[in-house]
Protein backbone atom coordinates (compact mmCIF):
# COMPACT_ATOMS: atom_id res chain seq x y z
CA UNK A 1 0.00 0.00 0.00
CA UNK A 2 1.57 3.17 -1.25
CA UNK A 3 1.41 6.00 1.76
CA UNK A 4 1.56 9.32 0.37
CA UNK A 5 0.87 12.48 2.88
CA UNK A 6 1.50 16.35 3.72
CA UNK A 7 0.96 17.94 6.90
CA UNK A 8 1.29 21.64 7.19
CA UNK A 9 0.71 21.64 11.87
CA UNK A 10 1.59 21.41 14.05
CA UNK A 11 4.91 20.56 12.34
CA UNK A 12 5.83 20.40 8.15
CA UNK A 13 6.09 17.38 7.34
CA UNK A 14 5.49 15.26 3.93
CA UNK A 15 6.33 11.52 3.70
CA UNK A 16 5.61 9.36 0.61
CA UNK A 17 6.25 5.22 0.59
CA UNK A 18 5.56 2.04 -0.06
CA UNK A 19 3.79 -0.13 3.29
CA UNK A 20 4.49 -4.43 2.69
CA UNK A 21 3.89 -6.33 5.46
CA UNK A 22 5.04 -5.08 8.45
CA UNK A 23 7.00 -1.76 7.74
CA UNK A 24 8.94 -0.15 10.32
CA UNK A 25 8.95 3.63 9.93
CA UNK A 26 12.10 4.59 11.86
CA UNK A 27 13.49 7.74 13.14
CA UNK A 28 14.55 10.18 16.17
CA UNK A 29 12.12 11.42 18.66
CA UNK A 30 10.52 14.01 16.99
CA UNK A 31 10.79 13.42 13.38
CA UNK A 32 6.89 13.80 13.53
CA UNK A 33 6.53 9.29 13.12
CA UNK A 34 3.20 9.99 15.56
CA UNK A 35 2.24 12.91 13.60
CA UNK A 36 1.77 10.63 10.48
CA UNK A 37 0.22 8.23 11.90
CA UNK A 38 -2.21 9.91 13.32
CA UNK A 39 -2.80 11.95 10.34
CA UNK A 40 -3.32 8.49 8.21
CA UNK A 41 -6.00 7.56 11.14
CA UNK A 42 -7.37 10.82 10.46
CA UNK A 43 -6.74 12.61 13.61
CA UNK A 44 -5.44 15.46 12.33
CA UNK A 45 -5.59 17.68 9.62
CA UNK A 46 -3.27 16.69 6.48
CA UNK A 47 -3.79 16.12 3.09
CA UNK A 48 -3.09 12.60 1.26
CA UNK A 49 -3.99 9.06 0.61
CA UNK A 50 -5.16 6.89 1.14
CA UNK A 51 -8.45 7.57 2.98
CA UNK A 52 -7.82 11.73 2.29
CA UNK A 53 -10.38 13.67 3.05
CA UNK A 54 -12.11 10.96 5.20
CA UNK A 55 -12.99 11.49 9.16
CA UNK A 56 -11.48 9.29 11.22
CA UNK A 57 -14.69 7.07 11.63
CA UNK A 58 -14.41 5.93 7.94
CA UNK A 59 -11.37 4.74 7.77
CA UNK A 60 -10.50 1.61 7.30
CA UNK A 61 -7.17 1.76 9.68
CA UNK A 62 -6.47 -0.02 13.05
CA UNK A 63 -4.75 2.30 15.34
CA UNK A 64 -2.83 1.13 18.20
CA UNK A 65 -1.22 4.45 20.01
CA UNK A 66 1.20 4.11 22.36
CA UNK A 67 0.19 3.14 25.53
CA UNK A 68 -2.60 1.08 23.85
CA UNK A 69 -5.06 3.30 24.70
CA UNK A 70 -7.59 0.47 26.03
CA UNK A 71 -10.53 1.54 27.97
CA UNK A 72 -10.75 1.51 31.29
CA UNK A 73 -14.11 1.21 32.02
CA UNK A 74 -14.34 -1.97 29.89
CA UNK A 75 -13.10 -5.39 30.11
CA UNK A 76 -10.57 -7.36 27.79
CA UNK A 77 -13.82 -8.62 25.22
CA UNK A 78 -15.59 -5.24 25.49
CA UNK A 79 -12.95 -3.59 24.59
CA UNK A 80 -12.79 -5.75 21.59
CA UNK A 81 -16.12 -6.00 21.04
CA UNK A 82 -16.21 -1.87 20.73
CA UNK A 83 -14.97 -2.08 17.38
CA UNK A 84 -17.90 -4.80 16.96
CA UNK A 85 -22.08 -4.22 15.96
CA UNK A 86 -24.92 -6.63 16.30
CA UNK A 87 -26.28 -9.44 18.62
CA UNK A 88 -23.00 -11.58 17.83
CA UNK A 89 -20.32 -9.08 19.40
CA UNK A 90 -19.52 -11.13 22.14
CA UNK A 91 -19.14 -14.05 20.43
CA UNK A 92 -16.87 -12.78 17.73
CA UNK A 93 -15.11 -10.47 20.31
CA UNK A 94 -13.65 -13.61 22.24
CA UNK A 95 -12.84 -15.44 19.17
CA UNK A 96 -10.62 -12.53 18.14
CA UNK A 97 -8.98 -12.78 21.65
CA UNK A 98 -8.97 -16.66 21.17
CA UNK A 99 -6.70 -15.36 17.50
CA UNK A 100 -3.83 -13.32 20.33
CA UNK A 101 -4.17 -16.20 22.66
CA UNK A 102 -5.71 -14.35 25.51
CA UNK A 103 -9.21 -15.69 25.28
CA UNK A 104 -9.00 -17.38 28.92
CA UNK A 105 -8.44 -13.42 30.16
CA UNK A 106 -11.62 -11.82 28.33
CA UNK A 107 -12.83 -10.85 32.04
CA UNK A 108 -9.80 -9.07 32.97
CA UNK A 109 -9.97 -4.82 32.99
CA UNK A 110 -7.15 -3.75 31.08
CA UNK A 111 -5.45 -2.22 34.59
CA UNK A 112 -5.20 -6.21 35.48
CA UNK A 113 -3.16 -7.23 32.15
CA UNK A 114 0.53 -6.99 31.66
CA UNK A 115 2.48 -4.38 29.14
CA UNK A 116 2.05 -7.14 26.39
CA UNK A 117 -1.42 -8.79 27.08
CA UNK A 118 -2.51 -4.95 26.83
CA UNK A 119 -0.82 -5.06 23.29
CA UNK A 120 -2.33 -7.82 21.89
CA UNK A 121 -5.93 -6.95 23.20
CA UNK A 122 -5.87 -3.58 21.07
CA UNK A 123 -4.28 -5.32 18.37
CA UNK A 124 -7.75 -8.12 18.57
CA UNK A 125 -9.98 -4.55 18.49
CA UNK A 126 -7.92 -2.90 15.82
CA UNK A 127 -8.00 -6.05 13.84
CA UNK A 128 -12.03 -6.69 14.80
CA UNK A 129 -12.83 -3.36 13.03
CA UNK A 130 -11.21 -5.30 10.10
CA UNK A 131 -9.09 -2.67 8.51
CA UNK A 132 -6.91 -2.03 5.31
CA UNK A 133 -3.99 -1.10 7.14
CA UNK A 134 -2.70 -1.43 10.87
CA UNK A 135 -0.96 1.70 12.54
CA UNK A 136 0.89 0.75 15.55
CA UNK A 137 3.02 3.66 17.18
CA UNK A 138 5.76 3.10 19.37
CA UNK A 139 5.11 -0.81 19.98
CA UNK A 140 8.01 -1.65 22.19
CA UNK A 141 8.26 0.89 23.96
CA UNK A 142 5.85 -0.47 26.69
CA UNK A 143 7.32 -4.10 26.89
CA UNK A 144 9.64 -5.86 29.20
CA UNK A 145 13.11 -6.17 27.83
CA UNK A 146 13.18 -9.64 29.51
CA UNK A 147 10.02 -11.10 27.18
CA UNK A 148 10.25 -8.24 24.14
CA UNK A 149 11.75 -10.34 21.70
CA UNK A 150 9.23 -13.09 21.91
CA UNK A 151 6.27 -10.44 22.02
CA UNK A 152 7.84 -8.65 19.23
CA UNK A 153 7.51 -12.02 17.07
CA UNK A 154 4.09 -12.57 18.27
CA UNK A 155 3.13 -9.52 17.24
CA UNK A 156 4.72 -9.66 14.02
CA UNK A 157 3.24 -13.35 13.25
CA UNK A 158 -0.15 -11.98 14.20
CA UNK A 159 0.50 -9.67 11.51
CA UNK A 160 1.28 -11.49 8.87
CA UNK A 161 -1.54 -14.09 9.85
CA UNK A 162 -4.36 -11.38 9.52
CA UNK A 163 -2.69 -10.42 6.20
CA UNK A 164 -2.97 -6.31 6.36
CA UNK A 165 -0.14 -4.36 5.95
CA UNK A 166 1.56 -2.72 9.12
CA UNK A 167 3.10 0.59 9.93
CA UNK A 168 4.65 0.87 12.81
CA UNK A 169 6.38 4.11 13.92
CA UNK A 170 9.83 2.85 16.32
CA UNK A 171 13.17 4.45 17.29
CA UNK A 172 13.85 1.28 18.13
CA UNK A 173 16.80 -0.63 16.06
CA UNK A 174 15.52 -4.27 17.70
CA UNK A 175 11.73 -3.26 15.88
CA UNK A 176 13.91 -2.12 12.97
CA UNK A 177 15.62 -5.42 12.67
CA UNK A 178 12.62 -7.72 12.43
CA UNK A 179 10.68 -5.73 9.90
CA UNK A 180 9.78 -6.71 6.62
CA UNK A 181 10.36 -3.26 4.87
CA UNK A 182 12.00 -0.74 6.42
CA UNK A 183 11.45 3.47 5.93
CA UNK A 184 13.71 5.59 7.45
CA UNK A 185 13.15 9.17 8.79
CA UNK A 186 15.58 11.98 9.13
CA UNK A 187 15.03 15.49 8.95
CA UNK A 188 11.48 15.45 8.57
CA UNK A 189 11.67 13.49 5.54
CA UNK A 190 11.99 9.60 4.32
CA UNK A 191 16.11 9.47 3.53
CA UNK A 192 15.62 5.74 2.83
CA UNK A 193 13.33 2.72 2.27
CA UNK A 194 14.20 -0.83 1.39
CA UNK A 195 14.50 -4.16 3.07
CA UNK A 196 15.95 -4.06 6.30
CA UNK A 197 19.16 -6.19 5.49
CA UNK A 198 20.10 -3.58 2.43
CA UNK A 199 19.60 -0.75 4.49
CA UNK A 200 21.53 -1.98 7.47
CA UNK A 201 24.29 -3.07 4.58
CA UNK A 202 24.33 0.21 2.62
CA UNK A 203 22.71 3.21 5.29
CA UNK A 204 22.26 6.25 3.21
CA UNK A 205 24.04 8.40 5.96
CA UNK A 206 25.55 8.66 9.11
CA UNK A 207 21.91 9.73 10.74
CA UNK A 208 20.34 6.70 9.76
CA UNK A 209 23.44 4.43 11.00
CA UNK A 210 22.95 5.52 13.76
CA UNK A 211 19.56 4.87 13.88
CA UNK A 212 19.86 1.67 12.80
CA UNK A 213 22.16 1.58 16.20
CA UNK A 214 25.21 0.82 14.79
CA UNK A 215 27.96 2.42 17.08
CA UNK A 216 30.85 4.40 15.93
CA UNK A 217 29.21 6.71 14.18
CA UNK A 218 31.53 10.09 14.21
CA UNK A 219 31.83 13.39 12.72
CA UNK A 220 34.88 14.14 10.51
CA UNK A 221 36.28 15.96 7.46
CA UNK A 222 38.21 14.09 4.80
CA UNK A 223 41.72 16.08 3.83
CA UNK A 224 43.60 15.64 0.31
CA UNK A 225 42.47 13.97 -2.68
CA UNK A 226 41.18 9.97 -3.25
CA UNK A 227 44.70 7.84 -2.97
CA UNK A 228 46.66 9.37 -0.44
CA UNK A 229 43.63 10.85 1.98
CA UNK A 230 43.29 11.04 5.17
CA UNK A 231 40.18 11.55 7.86
CA UNK A 232 41.15 14.45 10.85
CA UNK A 233 38.41 13.45 13.51
CA UNK A 234 38.32 16.01 15.89
CA UNK A 235 37.31 14.64 18.66
CA UNK A 236 39.65 11.97 18.48
CA UNK A 237 42.14 14.75 17.74
CA UNK A 238 43.19 12.22 15.19
CA UNK A 239 44.19 11.74 11.63
CA UNK A 240 43.66 8.53 9.98
CA UNK A 241 44.30 6.87 6.70
CA UNK A 242 41.20 6.04 4.62
CA UNK A 243 40.15 4.90 0.71
CA UNK A 244 37.04 7.10 -0.45
CA UNK A 245 35.83 8.43 -3.60
CA UNK A 246 34.88 11.46 -2.46
CA UNK A 247 36.80 15.26 -3.20
CA UNK A 248 39.19 16.25 -0.33
CA UNK A 249 38.31 19.21 2.53
CA UNK A 250 34.65 17.02 2.49
CA UNK A 251 32.97 17.54 6.06
CA UNK A 252 31.63 13.35 6.55
CA UNK A 253 30.00 11.25 8.95
CA UNK A 254 32.41 7.74 9.17
CA UNK A 255 32.04 4.77 10.68
CA UNK A 256 33.79 1.35 11.62
CA UNK A 257 32.27 -2.01 12.67
CA UNK A 258 33.54 -2.45 16.49
CA UNK A 259 34.62 -6.03 14.82
CA UNK A 260 37.11 -4.33 12.39
CA UNK A 261 38.56 -2.35 14.60
CA UNK A 262 42.62 -4.16 15.62
CA UNK A 263 43.57 -3.86 19.27
CA UNK A 264 47.26 -4.19 20.45
CA UNK A 265 48.64 -4.35 24.00
CA UNK A 266 50.10 -1.40 24.76
CA UNK A 267 53.60 -2.99 25.20
CA UNK A 268 53.39 -4.66 21.86
CA UNK A 269 55.49 -3.73 18.70
CA UNK A 270 53.06 -4.62 16.11
CA UNK A 271 52.31 -1.90 13.95
CA UNK A 272 53.54 0.53 16.48
CA UNK A 273 54.21 2.89 14.48
CA UNK A 274 51.56 2.21 11.21
CA UNK A 275 49.32 4.77 9.91
CA UNK A 276 45.66 4.91 11.59
CA UNK A 277 46.79 3.85 14.82
CA UNK A 278 45.00 5.44 17.60
CA UNK A 279 45.95 5.45 21.42
CA UNK A 280 43.18 4.72 23.74
CA UNK A 281 42.07 4.50 27.59
CA UNK A 282 40.00 1.15 28.70
CA UNK A 283 36.40 2.89 29.96
CA UNK A 284 33.83 0.30 30.12
CA UNK A 285 33.86 -3.72 29.21
CA UNK A 286 30.37 -4.49 28.41
CA UNK A 287 29.61 -8.59 28.47
CA UNK A 288 26.04 -9.34 27.01
CA UNK A 289 24.28 -12.16 25.06
CA UNK A 290 25.64 -11.27 22.08
CA UNK A 291 29.58 -10.97 23.12
CA UNK A 292 31.85 -8.68 24.59
CA UNK A 293 32.68 -5.17 23.66
CA UNK A 294 34.92 -2.53 25.24
CA UNK A 295 34.07 1.15 25.60
CA UNK A 296 37.55 3.12 25.06
CA UNK A 297 37.97 6.58 25.32
CA UNK A 298 39.81 8.42 22.51
CA UNK A 299 39.74 12.23 23.51
CA UNK A 300 36.67 13.23 24.24
CA UNK A 301 34.53 10.26 22.38
CA UNK A 302 34.40 6.93 23.01
CA UNK A 303 35.24 3.94 20.09
CA UNK A 304 33.35 0.60 20.88
CA UNK A 305 35.83 -2.41 19.95
CA UNK A 306 35.17 -6.23 20.46
CA UNK A 307 36.78 -7.00 23.29
CA UNK A 308 40.02 -9.16 22.85
CA UNK A 309 40.69 -12.78 23.89
CA UNK A 310 43.82 -11.56 26.30
CA UNK A 311 43.29 -9.95 29.81
CA UNK A 312 43.21 -6.42 30.05
CA UNK A 313 44.54 -3.75 32.30
CA UNK A 314 41.71 -1.70 32.67
CA UNK A 315 43.40 1.10 34.17
CA UNK A 316 46.24 1.05 31.47
CA UNK A 317 45.98 2.19 27.62
CA UNK A 318 45.62 0.52 24.72
CA UNK A 319 46.74 0.67 20.59
CA UNK A 320 43.80 0.41 18.17
CA UNK A 321 44.28 -0.09 14.44
CA UNK A 322 41.66 1.20 12.54
CA UNK A 323 41.91 -0.24 8.44
CA UNK A 324 41.80 2.30 5.96
CA UNK A 325 39.81 -0.39 4.34
CA UNK A 326 36.87 -0.95 7.10
CA UNK A 327 35.86 2.78 7.71
CA UNK A 328 33.19 4.13 5.48
CA UNK A 329 32.55 7.40 4.94
CA UNK A 330 29.38 9.29 3.69
CA UNK A 331 29.53 13.34 2.77
CA UNK A 332 27.37 15.48 5.43
CA UNK A 333 24.12 17.05 3.97
CA UNK B 1 4.25 22.50 63.85
CA UNK B 2 5.01 19.76 66.81
CA UNK B 3 2.87 16.80 65.97
CA UNK B 4 0.89 16.83 69.46
CA UNK B 5 0.19 20.23 68.21
CA UNK B 6 -1.12 19.49 64.93
CA UNK B 7 -3.40 16.45 66.66
CA UNK B 8 -4.86 18.62 68.93
CA UNK B 9 -5.67 21.48 66.27
CA UNK B 10 -7.23 18.93 64.25
CA UNK B 11 -9.35 17.43 67.10
CA UNK B 12 -10.68 20.92 67.82
CA UNK B 13 -11.42 21.49 64.10
CA UNK B 14 -13.66 18.59 63.67
CA UNK B 15 -14.88 18.87 67.38
CA UNK B 16 -16.35 22.48 66.20
CA UNK B 17 -17.63 21.07 62.75
CA UNK B 18 -19.12 18.59 64.30
CA UNK B 19 -21.07 20.69 66.95
CA UNK B 20 -23.91 22.48 65.16
CA UNK B 21 -25.61 19.09 64.16
CA UNK B 22 -25.10 17.43 67.84
CA UNK B 23 -26.73 20.26 68.61
CA UNK B 24 -29.62 20.06 66.45
CA UNK B 25 -30.10 16.48 67.99
CA UNK B 26 -30.27 17.71 71.67
CA UNK B 27 -32.13 20.81 70.57
CA UNK B 28 -35.18 18.27 69.24
CA UNK B 29 -37.93 17.60 71.16
CA UNK B 30 -38.60 14.78 69.54
CA UNK B 31 -41.41 14.22 72.37
CA UNK B 32 -43.77 16.81 70.17
CA UNK B 33 -42.31 16.96 66.56
CA UNK B 34 -44.89 18.85 64.64
CA UNK B 35 -44.89 19.97 61.72
CA UNK B 36 -46.00 23.73 61.22
CA UNK B 37 -48.76 25.31 58.67
CA UNK B 38 -48.01 24.95 55.22
CA UNK B 39 -44.20 22.55 55.68
CA UNK B 40 -45.64 19.73 53.67
CA UNK B 41 -46.19 21.91 50.92
CA UNK B 42 -42.86 23.89 51.35
CA UNK B 43 -41.36 20.62 50.87
CA UNK B 44 -43.48 19.66 47.87
CA UNK B 45 -42.35 22.81 46.24
CA UNK B 46 -38.72 22.46 46.69
CA UNK B 47 -38.39 18.84 46.10
CA UNK B 48 -40.82 19.31 42.81
CA UNK B 49 -39.17 22.58 41.10
CA UNK B 50 -35.72 21.60 41.95
CA UNK B 51 -35.83 18.36 40.10
CA UNK B 52 -36.85 20.38 37.35
CA UNK B 53 -33.71 23.31 37.80
CA UNK B 54 -32.07 20.04 37.84
CA UNK B 55 -33.25 18.81 34.91
CA UNK B 56 -33.04 22.60 32.75
CA UNK B 57 -29.35 22.90 34.12
CA UNK B 58 -27.88 19.22 33.08
CA UNK B 59 -29.69 19.81 29.74
CA UNK B 60 -27.63 23.13 28.98
CA UNK B 61 -25.00 22.60 31.65
CA UNK B 62 -23.41 19.51 30.38
CA UNK B 63 -22.89 21.09 26.50
CA UNK B 64 -21.26 23.97 27.79
CA UNK B 65 -19.23 21.83 30.07
CA UNK B 66 -18.32 19.69 27.47
CA UNK B 67 -17.72 22.22 24.85
CA UNK B 68 -15.16 24.51 27.59
CA UNK B 69 -13.08 20.67 28.07
CA UNK B 70 -12.60 20.01 24.71
CA UNK B 71 -11.90 23.49 22.89
CA UNK B 72 -9.72 26.74 22.97
CA UNK B 73 -10.88 29.50 21.05
CA UNK B 74 -9.55 33.69 21.59
CA UNK B 75 -10.61 35.08 24.23
CA UNK B 76 -11.67 31.78 26.31
CA UNK B 77 -10.28 33.49 29.23
CA UNK B 78 -13.86 35.95 28.67
CA UNK B 79 -16.08 32.55 29.00
CA UNK B 80 -13.95 31.64 31.93
CA UNK B 81 -14.59 35.06 34.00
CA UNK B 82 -18.16 34.82 33.85
CA UNK B 83 -18.50 31.43 34.82
CA UNK B 84 -16.30 32.63 37.52
CA UNK B 85 -18.80 36.21 37.91
CA UNK B 86 -21.41 34.22 38.08
CA UNK B 87 -20.30 31.68 40.45
CA UNK B 88 -19.05 34.38 43.18
CA UNK B 89 -21.77 37.18 42.87
CA UNK B 90 -23.43 36.87 46.29
CA UNK B 91 -27.02 35.25 45.96
CA UNK B 92 -28.70 38.10 47.45
CA UNK B 93 -27.11 40.48 44.00
CA UNK B 94 -27.91 37.62 41.66
CA UNK B 95 -31.47 38.01 42.82
CA UNK B 96 -31.36 41.49 42.32
CA UNK B 97 -29.98 41.59 38.78
CA UNK B 98 -32.39 38.71 38.03
CA UNK B 99 -35.15 41.06 39.24
CA UNK B 100 -33.67 43.71 37.24
CA UNK B 101 -33.17 41.57 34.22
CA UNK B 102 -36.94 39.23 34.26
CA UNK B 103 -38.62 41.11 36.76
CA UNK B 104 -42.40 43.03 35.77
CA UNK B 105 -39.87 46.18 34.68
CA UNK B 106 -36.95 44.57 33.57
CA UNK B 107 -36.40 44.18 29.45
CA UNK B 108 -36.91 40.27 29.38
CA UNK B 109 -39.19 40.44 32.48
CA UNK B 110 -42.10 42.62 29.86
CA UNK B 111 -41.48 40.80 26.95
CA UNK B 112 -41.62 37.38 28.73
CA UNK B 113 -45.08 38.85 30.48
CA UNK B 114 -46.87 39.41 27.17
CA UNK B 115 -45.98 35.78 26.38
CA UNK B 116 -47.63 34.69 29.31
CA UNK B 117 -44.78 33.77 31.43
CA UNK B 118 -44.55 35.68 35.01
CA UNK B 119 -41.11 35.03 36.29
CA UNK B 120 -42.01 37.09 39.90
CA UNK B 121 -43.40 35.01 42.71
CA UNK B 122 -44.17 32.34 40.28
CA UNK B 123 -43.12 28.36 39.80
CA UNK B 124 -41.25 29.47 37.09
CA UNK B 125 -39.50 32.14 38.74
CA UNK B 126 -38.22 29.70 41.00
CA UNK B 127 -36.70 27.68 39.25
CA UNK B 128 -34.83 30.73 37.38
CA UNK B 129 -33.65 31.47 40.57
CA UNK B 130 -32.16 27.46 41.76
CA UNK B 131 -30.84 27.54 37.64
CA UNK B 132 -28.61 30.84 38.30
CA UNK B 133 -27.50 29.83 41.44
CA UNK B 134 -26.78 26.32 40.77
CA UNK B 135 -25.43 26.29 37.18
CA UNK B 136 -21.92 27.74 37.40
CA UNK B 137 -20.87 24.99 40.32
CA UNK B 138 -22.71 22.27 37.55
CA UNK B 139 -20.60 23.39 34.63
CA UNK B 140 -17.21 24.22 36.20
CA UNK B 141 -17.47 20.49 38.30
CA UNK B 142 -18.34 18.46 35.20
CA UNK B 143 -15.81 20.28 33.13
CA UNK B 144 -13.55 19.32 35.22
CA UNK B 145 -14.61 15.88 34.82
CA UNK B 146 -14.75 15.93 31.19
CA UNK B 147 -10.88 17.34 31.24
CA UNK B 148 -10.34 13.90 33.15
CA UNK B 149 -11.40 11.82 30.12
CA UNK B 150 -7.67 11.11 28.17
CA UNK B 151 -8.77 12.51 24.51
CA UNK B 152 -7.08 9.58 22.61
CA UNK B 153 -9.49 7.20 24.06
CA UNK B 154 -12.39 9.35 22.11
CA UNK B 155 -10.34 9.62 19.46
CA UNK B 156 -9.50 5.54 19.68
CA UNK B 157 -13.53 5.28 19.80
CA UNK B 158 -13.53 7.45 16.32
CA UNK B 159 -11.11 4.80 14.66
CA UNK B 160 -12.71 2.00 15.61
CA UNK B 161 -15.71 3.75 13.36
CA UNK B 162 -17.91 4.93 16.28
CA UNK B 163 -19.35 8.66 15.12
CA UNK B 164 -18.17 11.32 17.42
CA UNK B 165 -21.91 11.56 19.17
CA UNK B 166 -21.01 7.74 20.27
CA UNK B 167 -18.09 8.58 21.17
CA UNK B 168 -19.34 10.62 23.74
CA UNK B 169 -22.24 8.35 25.02
CA UNK B 170 -20.00 5.17 25.15
CA UNK B 171 -16.62 6.82 26.62
CA UNK B 172 -16.47 10.37 27.49
CA UNK B 173 -20.14 9.64 29.75
CA UNK B 174 -19.50 6.58 31.33
CA UNK B 175 -15.52 7.99 32.03
CA UNK B 176 -16.67 11.35 33.15
CA UNK B 177 -19.19 9.44 35.07
CA UNK B 178 -17.95 9.39 38.99
CA UNK B 179 -17.05 13.37 38.68
CA UNK B 180 -20.76 14.21 36.52
CA UNK B 181 -22.58 12.44 39.51
CA UNK B 182 -20.52 14.66 41.88
CA UNK B 183 -21.47 17.68 39.69
CA UNK B 184 -25.04 16.59 40.09
CA UNK B 185 -25.32 16.62 43.29
CA UNK B 186 -23.59 19.67 43.90
CA UNK B 187 -26.04 21.24 41.68
CA UNK B 188 -28.91 19.81 43.58
CA UNK B 189 -27.16 20.85 47.23
CA UNK B 190 -26.98 24.17 45.75
CA UNK B 191 -30.69 24.79 44.11
CA UNK B 192 -32.27 22.89 47.00
CA UNK B 193 -30.21 25.40 49.68
CA UNK B 194 -30.67 28.44 47.55
CA UNK B 195 -32.24 31.53 50.11
CA UNK B 196 -30.76 34.97 48.63
CA UNK B 197 -31.52 34.42 45.05
CA UNK B 198 -35.02 32.92 45.60
CA UNK B 199 -35.95 35.15 48.82
CA UNK B 200 -35.61 38.06 46.05
CA UNK B 201 -37.41 36.79 42.81
CA UNK B 202 -40.20 34.05 44.16
CA UNK B 203 -40.72 34.76 47.93
CA UNK B 204 -43.85 32.41 46.57
CA UNK B 205 -44.03 29.89 46.45
CA UNK B 206 -42.26 28.97 49.56
CA UNK B 207 -39.99 26.35 49.52
CA UNK B 208 -38.16 24.42 52.48
CA UNK B 209 -35.53 27.64 52.67
CA UNK B 210 -37.94 30.72 52.47
CA UNK B 211 -40.30 28.77 54.84
CA UNK B 212 -37.52 28.09 57.52
CA UNK B 213 -37.03 32.01 57.39
CA UNK B 214 -40.74 32.63 57.85
CA UNK B 215 -40.78 29.83 60.44
CA UNK B 216 -38.30 31.60 62.36
CA UNK B 217 -39.80 34.77 62.36
CA UNK B 218 -43.01 33.84 62.82
CA UNK B 219 -42.87 31.17 65.46
CA UNK B 220 -38.92 31.38 66.42
CA UNK B 221 -36.41 28.43 66.29
CA UNK B 222 -38.70 25.57 67.68
CA UNK B 223 -40.84 25.67 64.86
CA UNK B 224 -37.69 25.35 62.17
CA UNK B 225 -36.18 21.89 63.81
CA UNK B 226 -38.60 19.06 61.60
CA UNK B 227 -38.41 21.11 58.70
CA UNK B 228 -34.67 21.27 59.32
CA UNK B 229 -34.71 17.50 59.52
CA UNK B 230 -36.24 17.14 56.24
CA UNK B 231 -34.18 19.52 54.71
CA UNK B 232 -31.31 17.50 55.52
CA UNK B 233 -33.14 14.09 54.70
CA UNK B 234 -33.84 14.93 51.18
CA UNK B 235 -31.01 17.27 50.18
CA UNK B 236 -27.85 15.53 51.59
CA UNK B 237 -27.67 11.44 50.98
CA UNK B 238 -27.18 11.70 47.69
CA UNK B 239 -24.67 14.27 47.34
CA UNK B 240 -23.06 12.66 50.62
CA UNK B 241 -22.84 9.37 49.30
CA UNK B 242 -21.31 10.63 45.65
CA UNK B 243 -18.62 12.69 47.87
CA UNK B 244 -17.58 9.37 49.67
CA UNK B 245 -17.27 7.66 46.91
CA UNK B 246 -15.35 9.94 44.99
CA UNK B 247 -12.58 9.70 47.95
CA UNK B 248 -12.87 6.25 47.74
CA UNK B 249 -11.80 6.59 44.25
CA UNK B 250 -8.97 8.75 44.82
CA UNK B 251 -7.89 6.50 47.74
Amino acid sequence: MRIDYRIEHPVALSASFEVEGFTVLLGASGEGKSLLLRAIAGLLPARGEPFGGLPPQQRAVGYLPQGHALFPHLNAWQNVAFALRGADRRRQAVAWLERVGLAALAERRPAQLSGGQQQRVALARALARRPQLLLLDEPTSALDPATRDDVLAELIAEVHAAGIPALAASHDPALAAVADRLVVMHGRRIVQAGAPWEVHARPANGAVARLLGHRNVHGGRLVGEPGAQRLFWPEGNVALPVETGLPGDTAVDWHIAPEAIELHEAGGAAAGDADGVVVAATEVRQAGAHGSYLGLRCGQARLWARSPPWSLDMAGTIRLRLPPTAIRCWPRD
Amino acid sequence: MRPRLTTFAAALALLLLAAPFAGLAIATDWRHLGFARGDGDAVAVSLGLSLVALALIVALGTPLAWWLARHRVRGQWLVDALLLLALLTPPLAMGLLLATMYGPYGPAGQWLERAGLLLTNSAPAFVIAQFYAALPYYVLAARAAFEGVPRELEQIALTLGHSPARSFFRVSLPLARLGLAAAVALAWVRALGEFGVVLIVAYYPQGIPVKLWTNLQDTGLSAVYPLLWVFFLVALPLPLALGLAVRRRLA
